[in-house]
């Protein structure tokens, strides 16, 4: 073996050590998910590979789960990110349309303020936000969830530096034959922005699935409450049941956990082009 | 196409994402200064809620417990993050995949990485496990003030390091070869092939990440509000806990706004100031 090749080895094994490292827990929580309760703390000490093999298998936790209120979370979650994710996309796309190519005054000063909007995070805004929802009666609705995820000044960002890209040419051309800025939108930058669209679907995608403390606020009614935050109240209610807490938790993650893995070089390439490129 | 009709053109296209902007950024932004200004039982304006807060010691510890914090975590990510990248940025076997492993706690709620590190955390827990089959003293983390922040900053930084990776990963790619290959024919070592290319070619995406991940750390909140609720003894009270926590917990709707003033504030100036610092560094390279 050269020396080469041996340090290639090397480092490919110190990347797998680390990424088995952040893998850990998640693989811990799965495992602990389909393990009989006692047996989660039981094969901790002293730490074996039993700590995260399990010897006996249980569905009794994966099934459990879906006996409260937790289902209901989880379909929550499941229609409030897919409406955000197709109203943000609406939302986004147009706006970015707008600022990358209609030549309008003050555009620049527009793109500006959605790029602040962008750097403040929402959460900081939570609390007046919250007050205003509530005079807006949108307290415990969909709408109430919904809205915040759908302006998304990353994925404006991200479609905006996309449309940029797209030759003149063809919205000449398209002028020339009698199309309007809408056709222009429709027919000719959405069908040629496919992968960007995806990378800002999976934006809106990770935001919403993850927002905790908005949903905290706005919709605390069981009929409304999404699953972020149903976990954190699951594992207060059921504080010696780890289980049940580990069962609900894997579903939770296992469902970004897939889209993200399947998607990730959309999710990476649409992360990377929002900094440290022009 | 006249420009007139561009201009109509341009507003329709723009007007969700305005009304938006408007409805969820500026109202309540505006609504807060308000609020912030009139002094609880009062109808005039004035800066007594300021003055309030600014002596209320919880205000001024969670002020402090969030610059300890932004000052820990911030080089702790951003070297963590670098040196990921730096190993990552290579053709190995499943690289793609492996580099997924890493981002992948970052799609995760972060109420659900809190709960189960909650777990892990315990006494009886994974993380103390693994500390005695090395041969070390369990610890209390999270419910001792001297290590509850830490075990934050572990949490915390467990979840984002693969995504501020991600950023430098890109940055790392964009580096042209045939600058290496300069500096190699000028018989650069492998710190110097760093110093003097990698580094300076990273300026853009490192200020990038150092922006956007002070603020994310700014505002971190479920941990906290899960884990800690700001305890033991104050040690973990993040600024986003405490005006949770004067607006929802003991009900101080002024004292809550004139938080949330200071902490929109101060996230703008971060945000200028960081700027700023590029700007100065670019003058040197």
């Amino acid at each position: 073996m050269t020396e080469h090749s041996r340090l290639r080895w090397l480092r490919l094994a110190v990347i797998v050590m680390i990424a088995a490292l952040f893998f850990l827990p998640l693989w811990w929580m799965a495992v602990s998910a389909m393990r009989p309760g006692d047996a989660i703390f039981r094969y901790l000490s002293p730490l074996s590979p039993w700590s995260f093999l399990p010897r006996e298998w249980t569905a009794e936790h994966m099934l459990g789960i879906w006996q409260g209120s937790f289902g209901r979370a989880i379909f929550n979650s499941i229609f409030v990110t897919l409406v955000t994710v197709i109203g943000g996309l609406a939302v986004c796309s147009t706006a970015a349309f707008a600022l990358a190519v209609i030549d309008f005054p003050f555009r620049k000063s527009v793109f500006f303020v959605m790029v602040i909007s962008f750097l403040i995070p929402f959460d900081a805004i939570a609390v007046p936000l919250y007050g205003i929802m509530r005079l807006l009666d949108l307290q415990n609705t969909y709408t109430g969830l919904i809205l915040p995820g759908i302006g998304n000044g990353l994925a404006v960002f991200l479609l905006r530096q996309f449309f940029i890209g797209i030759p003149k040419d063809l919205r000449e051309a398209a002028f020339v034959d009698g199309m309007g800025w809408f056709g222009i939108f429709w027919r000719i930058y959405l069908p040629l922005s496919g992968p960007a669209m995806l990378s800002a679907a999976l934006i809106l995608f990770v935001f919403q699935w993850q927002a905790y403390l908005w949903p905290l606020l706005i919709a605390p009614s069981p009929e409304y409450k999404v699953a972020a935050v149903a976990i954190a109240q699951f594992s207060n209610e059921y504080q010696a049941n780890f289980g049940l807490i580990f069962a609900a938790s894997l579903v939770i993650s296992i469902i970004p956990m897939v889209v993200l893995t399947i998607l990730q070089r959309y999710y990476s390439t649409s992360v990377a082009s929002t900094g440290g490129k022009e | 196409m006249t420009k007139r009709s561009a201009i109509l053109a341009a507003l329709a296209f723009l007007m969700p994402a305005l009304v938006s902007v408007f409805l969820l950024r500026l109202w309540p932004a505006a609504v807060a200064v308000n609020t912030s200004l009139i002094p609880p039982g009062s109808d005039t304006y004035g800066l007594d809620n300021f003055r309030y807060i600014f002596t209320d010691p919880v205000f001024l510890n969670s002020l402090k417990v969030t610059l300890v914090f932004l000052v820990i975590v911030n080089p702790l990510q951003i070297a963590i993050s670098l040196a990921l990248a730096l190993l990552m940025n290579t053709a190995v076997p499943l690289i793609g995949f492996w580099r997924t492993v890493i981002l992948l706690p970052v799609a995760i709620p972060q109420s659900v990485s809190a709960v189960v590190w909650g777990v892990a955390l315990r006494p009886d827990g994974l993380v103390n496990a693994v500390l005695v089959a090395l041969g070390m003293e369990p610890q209390r983390f999270l419910t001792s003030p001297d290590q509850a922040l830490a075990s934050i900053i572990l949490i915390v930084s467990w979840i984002g390091v693969g995504y501020w990776m991600t950023f430098i990963l890109a940055g790392l790619q964009d580096i042209p070869k045939s600058l290496y290959e300069a500096v190699t024919i000028d018989g650069a070592n492998p710190w110097q092939r760093f110093r003097f290319v990698t580094l300076p070619q990273l300026r853009r995406p490192l200020t990038f990440v150092l922006v956007a991940n002070t603020v994310a750390n700014f505002l971190i909140f479920a941990p906290i509000q899960i884990l800690t609720a700001g305890g033991p003894e104050g040690s973990t009270d993040l600024i986003m806990n405490t005006v949770y926590t004067q607006a929802f917990i003991i009900s101080d709707p002024e004292s809550a706004a004139a938080s949330t003033v200071v902490l929109v504030a101060v996230v703008l100036l971060i945000v200028i100031l960081q700027f700023r610092m590029m700007r100065t560094e670019d003058g040197h390279d």
